[in-house]
């Protein structure tokens, strides 16, 4: 009976647990996902504020000076905009800008709008670039045909607002870039703990209730099948509620859009018939037209002013703004995505189409589908654990054994933080797209699946032709593969050979000065790799380095080492012969000292020769010792990072590239790091192959 | 090979021996060369519009122009290198203390006690020694610089570059700990000593030429760093004196070869000094792993 007692009572603690850590981790996402669509709610409200504003920026662009008027009346009294610049790339002017520093010289000195962008002003430098990146952008796509590069850019910064660049364009081409920051809106969504903590309890307690009516007459383990059944239960239906809360979140925030669309509407209207009224500035009209909606209330008010004033256009045509008719305002073109395609969720009525809603949020929400359930998994495989005695048992052996993993504990903590967590963390951004960008996304926001893999894996063209010139791509996984192989093998065959030699001669008895000898062949081995290829880099050196003095001297031309990829793999291949060889050289020597002299003498009698002594004695003594030797060589000459890194630094163009040291460029010159984790993992893959190769090519050797 | 059955006679090999001399020394020498040739500038000489052979030979000579330590004293007084050296120093010997003391530990538990999971821990530790370094880099760098903020940080490194030393310390020290007898031990416990005063009065004394070796090959691997203090190091004054000595000869600033190789001098010759004393021990140890393995 007690027994009964202490597996409902550990059944019900397994239960409360699993349920805890499960609710706990769906609450946890759940939240998360809440606030990402508040965050991407945000976004889009800024994205048709900013659309807004380069419709307003075209409209008045025919004069650069008449720019920064209309940015500032539009701008007037918001809080939700931090900074707005226009900057126009082709006149190279910043034409408009809300921020006081810009207009301020290195002396405190006023300046004028529109200002001449300066090479050496880094802000400048930033305007610009970003101005010929979106231009890039929009050619791009054009000449793809597809939503291809984003042509609006987000960044977040420091603040916790958001930077926005867009193009704005003039008679079709692209003029210049808006730049917009939002202020910082920290509105974390309310936390719902009340339902998961109800969830949590509730099941538990359902479990309780029944396990006392019905479990006196259950067998343990189908006590424990009901235990897994009711956390099931719970977990799914809270899963389900947790799914259906977010729908609903993101339909609200799309409300929120709309209702900024409509807002946003408005207020281009009034702004652009205040500026047109200035325009006419002759006429005193000015305080009707001065008066710019000035905060949130007033431009929620409905869009009056958008079809009331036709008869305004009656003025002469002369400018677009004059031109201009509101009943053409069609706010909906605002709402696009970062692409600048059209988002279609808003109807012009306000209305918003659920059915797009779903598919915009279909990517994500199988994510999250796929995250949830495993963390549903991850619940019932705790109840099950608690539940049925075996974290009971794990406890009992941790208490008898407690001595001994106190000792283990600290090197396994650190081992599992830093080792093997690192290297699991590092598979699964091989999955993703990370780049230094998007740093803060959670993993499965940028999850990609195998696309890196199938970039690298598929890309078989080592060939570029163009114009009819074929040129290797020194970039292509295969070539780099390829080259490595052709590293690893002309190295490990030059060390093991000189090595090996070397040996043979030190081993020579009754040779003279054999000890000072072996000091000085093992010097290079001491010194550290990296000092050893800046050296030899050096030495390289074309101009000034010792080996072009010595190819003068037998009267050669000087080599420009680094140039080309034959005498660029040389330069590596000496510095790495240089440094490998000793080691080679004393394990040879070890194991040729500990060969019994017996040996030699029973071949000699049998009237061996000195080339049969050494093929049928001295070899098959040395393969104990040399076969780990140069498995280990093999895998250090692969990983050789130091040396290409330092002395050729893959020059020309890649073509000395090995696989560490690409997958390293990969991630620190290019930020890729969801890729180039994706290309280290494929070396994993290689060097995990040829481990496997080698143990069976060793047993079967040893077997025989 | 000739197929006399005599001796062969010994001066080609000292000839061919000579040669690989010269061909081993010769970096070294070029490294001295440098360092005391008084100026930053490759070349040992320089050379007159039409060289002569004479000059060109000269152009070779490892022997500075003018002999002076001038590159050395800059080095400490208008360069940041004793920082560096500092760093390095701090870094090394904090990786030699965390480090052998996590794989003292852990060593003599594998050793000395059965429990659940020792083989699985054992074989874990030797598993991790195949993941690539480059693999781990990206996560280690998102942890320890993105996550936890120690970029240019000694404790950073110190972390990473004790953690990664931990198995190659563990294997070492377990198989020395095997060879002790236990009887030591169970006389010991009958006299009422806990595991601990067995631990650190009767095994640590005893192995102390292992631990001694283990903790002079962390050094050492520590002190050598170059890729992780790289990608880590962001500080200047920060730097090791690896990622130093490339910041004066890499990059798209004047090349100082002379500040490098005064550097290198100073850096490495107490290391290569302690390579030679210990390197039987590492053959050993390393082709016994291999065996294993």
């Amino acid at each position: 009976m007690s027994e009964r007692r202490t597996s409902r009572r550990q059944l019900t603690i397994g239960v409360l647990i699993g349920l805890a850590v499960g609710v706990g981790v769906i609450y946890w996402l759940g939240a998360a996902g809440r606030a990402s669509t508040q965050q991407a709610a945000q976004q889009q409200t800024s994205l048709i504020t900013l659309g807004s504003l380069v419709e307003l920026v075209q409209l008045v662009d025919d004069d650069l000076g008449a720019v920064q008027p209309a940015v500032e009346r539009f701008a007037a009294g918001r809080g939700d905009l931090a900074e707005v610049r226009v900057v126009d790339v082709d006149a190279r002017r910043l034409v408009a800008s809300t921020v006081a520093a810009d207009l301020r010289g290195e002396d405190g000195e006023a300046l004028e709008l529109p200002l001449r962008l300066q090479r050496k002003n880094e802000d400048h430098k930033v305007w610009y670039d970003l101005g010929q990146e979106l231009r890039a952008a929009v050619t791009a796509n054009l000449d793809e045909g597809r939503a291809w590069k984003e042509e609006i850019l987000v960044e977040r910064d420091a603040e916790g607002g958001r930077r926005y660049a867009a193009p704005y364009t003039r008679d079709d081409e692209i003029a210049g870039v808006v730049l917009l920051t939002s202020s910082a809106e920290a509105s974390a969504p309310a936390p719902r703990w009340a339902l998961a903590l109800g969830v949590v309890l509730g099941a538990t307690l359902l479990f309780f209730l029944l396990s006392l009516a019905v479990g006196g007459s259950l067998s343990p383990r189908a006590h424990g099948a009901l235990a897994v059944g009711v956390a099931a239960l719970g977990l799914v239906a809270y899963l389900l509620l947790a799914v259906g809360d977010l729908d609903g979140e993101r339909l609200g925030v799309e409300s929120d859009v709309a209702a900024a669309l409509d807002a946003e509407g408005s207020r281009f209207a009034e702004v652009v018939e205040a500026l047109r009224d200035a325009e006419q500035a002759a006429v005193p009209d000015e305080p009707t037209a001065d008066e710019p909606a000035t905060d949130e209330s007033a431009a929620a008010e409905p869009a009056a002013g958008a079809g009331e004033e036709p008869a305004a256009v009656a003025a002469e045509p002369v400018s677009a703004l004059a031109a201009w008719d509101p009943a053409g305002v069609d706010p909906g073109r605002w709402d696009v995505d970062l692409f600048r395609v059209p988002r279609d969720v808003i109807a012009a009525d306000g209305t918003i189409d659920g059915v797009r809603v779903d598919a915009l949020f279909a990517d994500t929400k199988n994510r999250f589908r796929v995250v949830f359930g495993l963390f549903v998994v991850l619940g019932l495989v705790l109840v099950a654990y608690i539940g049925l005695g075996y974290a009971h048992r794990t406890w009992r052996a941790a208490r008898a054994h407690r001595e001994a993993y106190a000792y283990v504990a600290p090197a396994m903590i650190g081992m599992l933080v830093l080792v093997f967590f690192p290297f699991f963390y590092g598979i699964a951004l091989s999955f993703t797209n990370q780049t230094i960008y998007n740093l803060d996304e959670p993993l499965y926001k940028i999850w990609v699946g195998f696309d890196n893999y199938i970039e690298i894996l598929t890309d078989v063209d080592l060939v570029l032709e163009t114009e009819g010139e074929r040129q290797v791509r020194y970039d292509n996984f295969y070539y780099t593969l390829l080259f490595t192989i052709l590293w690893t093998v002309s190295n490990v065959t030059i060390g093991v050979s000189v090595g090996l030699f070397l040996a043979l001669i030190l081993n020579t008895k009754g040779l003279a000065l054999r000890p000072i000898y072996r000091v000085l062949l093992i010097l290079p081995w001491a010194v550290p790799n990296y000092i050893t290829a800046l050296i030899w880099k050096g030495m390289f050196h074309q101009q000034f380095g010792v080996i072009n003095q010595l190819l003068q001297i037998v009267g050669l031309d000087p080599v420009a080492w680094f140039d080309k990829p034959t005498t660029s793999f040389l330069t590596v291949l000496t510095t790495n012969g240089w440094l490998s060889f000793p080691f080679m050289m004393v394990v040879s020597l070890g194991a040729l000292q500990s060969i019994p002299a017996d040996l030699y003498e029973a071949a000699r009698v049998d009237g061996a020769s000195r080339w049969q002594q050494f093929r049928l004695v001295t070899l098959p003594s040395l393969k104990p010792a040399l076969v780990p030797a140069v498995i280990l060589s093999v895998v250090w000459t692969f990983n050789m990072f130091n040396i290409i890194y330092l002395v050729s630094e893959g020059q020309p163009g890649g073509a000395t590239e090995i696989l560490v040291t690409q997958a390293y460029k990969l991630a620190f010159e290019q930020y890729q790091y969801g890729y180039s984790a994706a290309y280290a993992t494929v070396i994993f893959g290689i060097l995990l192959l040829y481990g496997t190769w080698q143990n069976r090519v060793t047993k079967a050797y040893e077997g025989v | 090979m000739s197929r006399r059955s005599g001796e062969l006679p010994h001066w080609p090999m000292h000839l061919f021996l000579l040669l690989m001399v010269v061909v081993t020394i010769y970096p070294i020498l070029w490294v001295f060369t440098v360092a005391f040739s008084g100026q930053q500038n490759l070349a040992f000489v320089t050379l007159p519009a039409d060289p002569t052979l004479v000059d060109r030979l000269r152009a070779i000579m490892p022997w500075p122009q003018n002999v002076s330590a001038q590159n050395f004293v800059d080095l400490f007084s208008d360069q940041p290198f004793a920082r560096w050296l500092l760093n390095s120093v701090i870094v090394a010997a904090a990786t030699t203390v965390v480090g052998v003391f996590l794989a003292c530990t852990a060593g003599y538990a594998f050793s000395r006690f059965k429990f659940p999971g020792q083989r699985a821990g054992l074989m874990s530790f030797l598993v991790s020694q195949m993941f690539p370094g480059t693999l781990t880099l990206i996560p280690l760098y998102i942890i320890i610089v993105q996550w936890l903020g120690l970029g240019s940080n000694y404790l950073g490194l110190i972390l990473v570059y004790s953690t990664t030393a931990i198995p190659f310390c563990v294997w070492m020290l377990k198989g020395y700990f095997d060879t002790i007898p236990k009887e030591l031990e169970e006389s010991a416990l009958m006299d009422g000593a806990s595991t601990t005063t067995i631990f650190f009065r009767i095994i640590l004394p005893l192995a102390k030429p292992a631990v001694a070796v283990t903790a002079l090959f962390s050094f050492m691997t520590a002190w050598n760093e170059f890729i992780l203090a790289l990608t880590f190091l962001d500080k200047e004054e920060m730097y090791t004196a690896p990622v130093g000595l490339r910041f004066f000869v890499g990059g798209f600033a004047e090349q100082q070869w002379g500040y490098f190789a005064a550097g290198s001098i100073v850096a490495a010759v107490p290391i290569v000094v302690l390579f030679m004393y210990l390197q039987k021990y590492l053959v050993s140890g390393l082709t016994a792993g291999a065996v294993k393995g």
